[in-house]
């Protein structure tokens, strides 16, 4: 909170706003960098909701909420100001919901909702200080607590469709000839609620590169590294991996490119270096995919990815007229 | 409804228009060394003040009067009316050397620029800022004085070279200086962005730089002899020459200007410029510009924490990180700043003006700066 401040000769009828330079300012602000961000999850939650049915909403409500409650309560015992209205929590709430199986309980979604903010922010010190992508955080957390609950291919087990970074890991190359690229793009297979809505996000992420609330060069340097790595493994036999376009489509490929690797706090900042974290993270998901054990890398890549982030912050151009 | 731009471009419709001297002066004398005292009877042109460095110029009152207050911020003059000035001093008749700089310091010149030899010398002929049009008017309507000027600084400095930088498209030409042709868009009116468009180097040695607007005024010293006693400003897009210590207020009363509770009033122009706090502060030597704006208009300025977005980073045209200088500055660490680049900050503000969390990172800038400087100098002393 700013107190406002009385100056000496400041006794006169007309009292001025006074404020540092730049008077003119881009009219950004956080409120509307993360309405911008909620607008372009919109397309993938409505599709998610077609294709599993209203528990999808339930189970984005539930921890969007949750992250708003324990941002609150956050701020509240760190006696800062309580700025839930700039919508940074529900953001956080919501994509850690759309890694979620539709069928996630609510308490799952709660504490992953609560686990975001708490262990993924706060202890970091707020919002813009995670080196990691909070919502990863609770998914991380969450995966290795109730790795059943988590489980997408064994609770969407009774969905006709086909988890396909699943099927990839464990019946190999030859299961995804059931696969149509249509149905993938158009979120046919199972995956994370939101996460495997490929199109809508998509559309979204565009939206949000289109009106610069995003930069270009993380979300297109992550699919080039998914692209390019995958190309390689493919070239080298593609009998025993599978095609680029497969790894772009399955998974959370695009989800992770346009909104869990741009998260502001935990990714470089500059051109080459946000270009040289993307490339990193999208090879780390192919090479995960290959030789890990979990079926869709995004996630563990993208967390590998930024805890290198202040390493790749060096990769600044020289300052000026320095020599 | 304003609409940023970034084109330095004007229309230039009339030429200069002189404000009257007003009935009270307020001459800003923070941080300066006072000359005058309370009950003290002035000349026009009489020194109130120095600057306590040894480049900068002094100050001096613009109208005849009496002292009626000082204080730490501000010297307020009441005015007789008397139409007389100070004694002239023939400055063309001086030889360039430490004597000559030392009588133009005295008379209100700025000759941090001026002292010694130098190779190259680029005389800033864009508008500073935006909605800024001093500089145009100035190539248009004070080529006498221009000239005058050129003369004097390049006897001075005596460069190999002198460049005179212009919006492109302009034909604009001073003896004795190259034209180059500039893209007139803010930030590269700054300038060390100037120096490199023409020369090609990022602060390069054996290099000066002036802008017009001080040209101008060492011209005008030159010819008539006189100190330093006003500034031409932009003010709603046309140009006036204001005596230095008018107050807002008064400006405002004879432009017909409304300002209401609220407002946000600026001396100088929208990047750079200085909200001031109270109407009755003077105009200072230099001032370019004013305008008001509803403070409504833009998201105001918070203390809030950096999210890493990157916006300031990528719009930097230093290249330097100011969300790690502010970062730093916000817990005084300000040897650390200098590491992510404060010293290649040229203080064009586009970082705070794109930071999305409206951080101030201009003043952290500054601010840093100043704290450097201040301690650099107890260090000397
Ligand atoms: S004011 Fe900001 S954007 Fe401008 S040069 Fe300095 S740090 Fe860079
Ligand atoms: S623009 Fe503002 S919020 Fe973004 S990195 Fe720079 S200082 Fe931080």
């Amino acid at each position: 909170m700013i107190h406002p401040i009385i100056k000496a000769m400041s006794d006169n009828p007309v009292r001025l706003v006074v404020s540092p330079p730049p008077h003119w300012r881009s009219g950004r602000t956080i409120q509307g960098m993360m309405r911008a961000h909620l607008l372009a999850l919109v397309p993938a939650a409505i599709m998610a909701v077609a294709i599993y049915g209203v528990q999808a909403a339930a189970v984005i409500g539930m921890a969007g909420t949750a992250a708003v409650a324990a941002e609150v309560v956050c701020l509240r015992l760190q006696h800062r100001d309580v700025n839930v209205d700039n919508f940074s929590a529900f953001y956080a709430g919501v994509l850690f919901a759309f890694l979620l199986p539709a069928t996630a309980p609510w308490w799952l979604a709660a504490i992953g909702g609560v686990v975001t903010i708490a262990l993924g922010r706060t202890v970091f010190g707020g919002f813009g200080c995670n080196p990691v992508c909070a919502p990863l955080v609770a998914w991380a957390v969450c995966r290795f607590s109730w790795p059943d609950a988590m489980d997408i291919d064994l609770n969407l087990a009774h969905f006709m469709a086909n988890s396909p970074v699943d099927q990839l890991k464990y019946f190999g190359v030859q299961s995804l000839s059931q696969f149509e690229y249509m149905d993938l793009l158009t979120g046919h297979q199972i995956g994370g609620l939101g996460s495997s809505q490929v199109l809508a996000l998509a559309a979204g992420g565009v939206y949000l590169i289109a009106s610069r609330w995003t930069r270009l060069f993380i979300p297109v340097s992550f699919l080039a590294g998914v692209a390019g790595a995958a190309a390689l493994f493919w070239f080298i036999d593609p009998t025993a991996y599978a095609d680029p376009i497969f790894h772009l489509l399955a998974g959370s490929t695009v989800f992770g490119a346009f909104f869990l690797a741009t998260d502001t706090a935990s990714s470089p900042v500059g051109r080459l270096p946000q270009t040289v974290f993307g490339l990193l993270a999208g090879t780390m998901v192919i090479v995960i995919r290959v030789y890990g054990v979990y079926p869709d890398g995004v996630p563990f890549a993208i967390m590998v990815a930024s805890l290198l982030s202040p390493l790749l912050d060096r990769l600044r151009p020289k300052f000026f007229g320095v020599r | 409804m304003f609409k940023i731009r970034y084109s330095l471009d004007c229309e230039l419709d009339n030429g200069i228009t002189d404000i009257k001297p007003p009935q009270e002066l307020n001459v800003q004398v923070r941080n300066l060394v006072l000359k005058a005292k309370k009950g003290g009877v002035l000349t026009k042109g009489d020194i109130v003040a120095e600057h306590p460095s040894s480049m900068l110029g002094a100050h001096h009152v613009a109208s005849c009067g009496k002292v009626t207050a000082v204080n730490y911020h501000s010297l307020t003059v009441k005015c007789s009316g008397e139409e007389d000035t100070v004694e002239p001093v023939d400055v063309r008749s001086m030889n360039a050397g430490a004597e000559l700089l030392r009588t133009l310091r005295g008379l209100g010149v700025d000759v941090s620029q001026l002292s010694g030899k130098a190779e190259t010398l680029v005389i800033n002929g864009l508008n500073p800022e935006p909605g800024v049009s001093v500089a145009q008017q100035i190539l248009r309507d004070g080529r006498e004085e221009l000239h005058e000027g050129l003369c004097l600084a390049r006897e001075l400095i005596s460069p190999a070279r002198t460049f005179l930088a212009v919006s492109q498209g302009e034909t604009i030409t001073l003896p004795g200086a190259e034209t180059v042709g500039l893209r007139a868009r803010y930030p590269y009116s700054l300038d060390p962005l100037v120096v490199r468009a023409v020369t090609g180097k990022e602060f390069p040695e054996h290099t000066r730089v002036i802008d017009v607007m001080a040209l101008y005024a060492l011209g005008r010293v030159a010819l008539t002899g006189l100190p330093v006693t006003d500034t031409i400003m932009t003010i709603s897009g046309r140009n006036y020459r204001v005596p230095i210590g008018t107050t807002i207020n008064h400006l405002l009363n004879v432009l017909n200007i409304k300002v209401e509770s609220g407002d946000t009033v600026v001396l100088g122009g929208p990047f750079r410029g200085e909200a001031i706090y109270s109407l009755y502060d003077g105009v200072k030597k230099g001032d370019y510009g004013l305008f008001v704006t509803s403070s409504k208009a833009i998201p105001a300025v918070q203390d809030a924490a950096c999210i890493n977005c990157g916006e300031c980073v990528l719009q930097c045209p230093a290249r330097v990180q100011p969300h790690l200088i502010s970062r730093c500055v916000e817990y005084e660490l300000f040897d650390q700043a200098e590491k992510y680049g404060l010293n290649s900050c040229f203080e064009c503000g586009l970082c705070a003006f794109n930071c999305f969390a409206r951080r101030p990172l201009l003043q952290y800038i500054r601010f840093a700066k100043t704290q450097l400087r201040t301690k650099a100098e107890a260090t000397q002393a």
